[in-house]
């Protein structure tokens, strides 16, 4: 590819890799939705960012290697005390939300059959999953009020008197549950025709919360949340990332992003499966519209027969893209512990590396979906101030312009790019800084932790090409 | 058959949600309104329920966006003018997702549970070829605004029309004659490899031969391409002028790719704006294109001689002088296209009030009053110019513009003839039983 660059440019490449590598990932810019401006990013000399990109996420393995574990480890955990508070207001909000949900779900049904009209798509696809993902990875865990089951949940214990789950989630389940329903969820989003679809959604989302909320009332809402419920399992793994913490005590620190990582106990097989599979389905629904699929597939990208015609090779591709990542993790760990000659048992070192997906997750999830959120999240507004369609203002925002010009031209595709590059190098940095803090914990000597990392580094190097490649071929969708 | 692959998707739309979308909202509002029986039985003053097949989703959703709000202005102009027949339209909207497979479920969705009297506004051509069939064993008349050739063809039904927007065969043809008195003799296409681009191919030499001028070379690029240079090669050092109709994100790389093998010199261009709608046409990468022609069918740049017709729709669309939203610059809109659904309602109401249109029982007698229609004259209801209809055929037929770039701007320099485009009919849909 002949790509001309200008020294602008070139200083942006660098400041990419530099910014990431600091951490600098929410920068409040206009983005692009993934469907669009990739003719714009097409001119761009991306080559140089992929080769930048990698050779920040190794180079940041190298200097890693100098430092002493027990120095960083001291710097990344100190907290910045700020407040205390309780849990009085739990159920409280979290019956608002239901309030909202219920609202939702019946504007679904009987609202408008525009999409970008009715507020439950709007809500669920951008509000909730892009937005609540990236509020969860700043703030905390900010969903373990925000669910729209812990209030109901309380209230019908409370008044049956069965404060005490009857029974508890048998432990040979692990995550097996959440993971499967974070698969359906994924194939519902990515690959099911209609996803956004009012009533189709409606059904879909009506019918989760009740299934959820009849297991929580079997199960406890802690025990359904904590590996049962995907949305809560998600996004407290992805809070573990996240600026603030708040202790058992309710005191509310700010720390370092992926600070909590830090501390978290390894993940059973099926735990690090779910977030693999976090990942996967993501890094798929970039691959899935890229022409490189398409053509492999047979599908000319400039005459899309639309969903429905391929629902079948998308299904294997979102399953066979999960077990693709998940055997490279599972060879990077046999390999580490063999280079390392660790006698570690294999599931407690996948289970505590596995937790440096995190900030990879985070950065795909964000970078593929952030303008969705910056343009969709415009419609949500004038959506939700009139959700039945009965010509309401609730929130003086049903007249509002949607703006989706910020989002559009070359200019904010360069943007655009940037960002996401910026988004997807940092977030391969931090996970490298994570699985090397985990290494420390479980290799005796610097190097043997840094022998166990080495595959998983050249994986997440490996990775971040993956990454960027997507954000930057061609696409169609 | 034809097949427009228009996602150049470069931008998303703008669009304010208390349009068209009142559509189903007001449909919601009226059931739940206690009165609600009593009026939809006052059968003279029920709205008349239109069913928007609309692309919100999917790969023609920046389409789809003003597509919307072209509909919108229409249904609100139409309105405050005392609706059809005296009764208001009412849009449903159902997104189609850009999925033929969907647009077949979403027509039966709109005739059967919203009993909506017809279904309208279709763009891509995949949806429309999946959706026709449906409309057809249902009975409802389907008003396309596609451009393909797919109903002129005679390859649909009955109760599929154009009447809003000029078919690709149509355009292509009256293209020619302009081409081969200004452009130059030989003509090199560069084309994509798939049906949109045999439309081109198929139809641009026979005209272009009428016209005194050769094609002397096709070059078929691969939809999945996205670097071009190896494929210039083989443009023939004869060729005075480049047609080029390549759509997807790799315009951008194809026209600069183009320049900097050409330099400041090389053949004359010629593309059709389908490569580029929705996109500012000033964007980097499209230097090689100033002073180059674009056919419009209609123009996106205001021209010193617009009409007040068409000054009136574009102030009622909202887009400015430059074909972008009027309140957002960068939000560059389908002006080629959109004008299509605006003429398209007008039709529809026309066609309405010829039959006497009371609700579903007069589909028929919409059927055949659509049929009978022979011409639109240009004015505040046809704003991109006068259209012949061929009642056989289903299509109608006009003026393209062809427009060149210079200045940042896209100019009218010709318009074409109606006659220019026109062709020999290939079917007779009013020999089919209704």
């Amino acid at each position: 590819m002949s790509k001309r660059f200008s020294q602008r440019q070139i200083r942006w490449a660098v400041f990419a890799a530099a910014a990431s590598s600091c951490g600098v990932l929410f920068l409040p810019v206009p983005a692009l939705a993934h469907a669009s401006d990739r003719g714009h990013v097409l001119l761009l000399p991306t080559n140089y960012y992929l080769a930048g990109g990698a050779f920040a996420v190794a180079a940041s393995f190298l200097v890693l290697s100098l430092v002493p574990a027990d120095a960083l480890g001291r710097l990344w955990r100190r907290r910045l005390p700020l407040m205390t508070f309780g849990d009085g207001a739990r159920v409280a909000v979290s019956l608002l939300s239901f309030a909202l949900f219920a609202v939702l779900v019946a504007a679904g049904f009987w609202g408008s059959r525009d999409p970008l009209s009715n507020p439950l798509p709007l809500t669920i696809w951008t509000l909730l999953w892009t937005g609540m993902t990236l509020a969860q990875g700043v703030f905390g865990n900010l969903w373990s009020w925000l669910n729209p089951w812990y209030g109901p949940w309380w209230i019908v214990t409370r008044l049956t008197g069965r404060q005490d789950a009857g029974r508890r989630m048998p432990s040979w389940l692990g995550y097996w549950p959440a993971f499967l329903l974070f698969l359906g969820f994924a194939w519902f989003e990515l690959i099911y025709p209609a996803p956004d679809d009012p009533s189709k959604l409606a059904i879909a989302a009506g019918g989760y919360w009740l299934l959820s909320f009849v297991l929580m009332l079997v199960f406890g809402h802690d025990g359904w949340s904590s590996r049962g419920e995907f949305l809560s399992v998600f996004f407290s793994m992805l809070a573990r990332f996240s600026l603030l913490d708040r202790n058992e005590a309710g005191r509310l620190s700010l720390c370092w992003p992926g600070a909590k990582l830090l501390d978290a106990q390894p993940l059973p097989l099926s735990g690090a499966a779910f977030l693999l599979l976090a990942l996967s389905s993501v890094s798929f629904d970039g691959l899935m519209r890229t022409f490189l699929w398409l053509g492999l597939n047979g599908i000319n990208p400039l005459e899309l027969p639309g969903r429905t015609a391929m629902v079948g090779i998308n299904s294997l591709g979102l399953v066979a893209t999960f077990l693709l990542l998940a055997f490279l993790f599972g060879v990077s760990i046999l390999v580490g512990r063999w280079l390392a000659g660790s006698h570690i048992a294999l599931d407690q070192l996948g289970g505590l590396l596995v937790w440096s997906i995190v900030p990879i997750a985070l950065a795909y999830h964000l970078a593929h979906y952030l303008t969705d959120l910056l343009v969709n999240g415009q419609y949500a507004l004038v959506a939700l101030s009139d959700p039945l369609g009965l010509g309401w203002d609730l929130f003086g925002s049903a007249h509002m312009s949607v703006t989706a010009g910020i989002a559009a031209g070359a200019e904010a595709a360069w943007w655009l790019w940037n960002i996401q590059a910026a988004l997807i190098v940092g977030g391969h940095v931090l996970a490298v800084l994570v699985a090397h803090a985990a290494a420390s914990r479980l290799g005796r000597a610097m190097q043997q932790a840094i022998l166990l990392q080495l595959p998983l580094t050249a994986l997440m190097v490996a990775y971040t090409l993956f990454g960027l490649w997507l954000l930057a071929t061609p696409t169609a969708g | 058959m034809t097949g427009k692959g228009r996602f150049f998707d470069l931008t998303n739309g703008k669009a304010s949600r208390r349009t068209v979308l009142k559509g189903l909202a007001a449909g919601a509002g009226l059931a739940a309104a206690p009165g609600f029986v009593r009026y939809a039985q006052a059968q003279s003053s029920a709205p008349i329920k239109i069913g928007f097949q609309a692309h919100r989703t999917g790969i023609g959703a920046a389409y789809g966006r003003w597509y919307e709000r072209t509909t919108a202005a229409a249904v609100k102009a139409i309105n405050a003018a005392g609706g059809i027949n005296g009764r208001p339209i009412e849009i449903v909207v159902e997104d189609d997702g850009t999925d033929a497979a969907r647009g077949a479920e979403v027509v039966a969705k709109l005739a059967n549970q919203h009993k909506v009297d017809i279904v309208y506004g279709t763009l891509f051509s995949n949806v429309v070829v999946g959706s026709a069939p449906t409309a057809g064993e249902l009975k409802i008349p389907y008003y396309v605004v596609s451009e393909g050739y797919h109903v002129a063809s005679g390859k649909l039904n009955r109760y599929v029309f154009q009447p809003g927007i000029t078919d690709v065969r149509a355009q292509v043809t009256s293209v020619a004659p302009w081409i081969a008195a200004n452009a130059g003799k030989k003509v090199t296409m560069i084309f994509p490899d798939y049906a949109f681009g045999y439309d081109h191919r198929d139809y641009l030499p026979p005209a272009l031969q009428k016209a005194g001028a050769e094609v002397v070379a096709k070059i078929a690029i691969p939809p999945t391409e996205s670097s071009f240079t190896k494929y210039f090669p083989q443009i023939p050092s004869e060729t005075d002028a480049i047609y080029h109709v390549m759509v997807g994100p790799a315009v951008l790389t194809f026209v600069k790719e183009l320049g900097d093998f050409y330099g400041s010199s090389g053949p004359k261009l010629f593309g059709f704006i389908d490569s580029l709608e929705a996109v500012d046409i000033n964007s980097p990468g499209l230097e090689y294109l100033d002073g180059s022609h674009f056919w419009e069918g209609s123009p996106r740049y205001a021209q010193a001689d617009d009409t007040e017709a068409q000054k009136a729709y574009r102030a009622a669309v909202g887009i400015d002088d430059n074909g972008a939203a009027v309140a957002d610059a960068k939000d560059v809109s389908t002006a080629a296209h959109m004008f299509g659904c605006w003429e398209t309602l007008y039709v529809i109401k026309k066609a309405m009030e010829d039959a006497g249109y009371t609700g579903p029982g007069d589909r028929a007698k919409l059927v055949e009053a659509t049929e009978a229609l022979t011409e639109f004259a240009e004015g505040p209801e046809h704003p991109q110019g006068k259209k012949l209809f061929n009642g056989k055929i289903h299509q109608c037929f006009g003026h393209q513009n062809i427009s060149k770039l210079e200045g940042g701007k896209l100019k009218v320099v010709h318009k074409t003839t109606i006659e220019d485009g026109m062709y020999e009919p290939e079917a007779d849909y009013t020999k089919q039983s209704l």
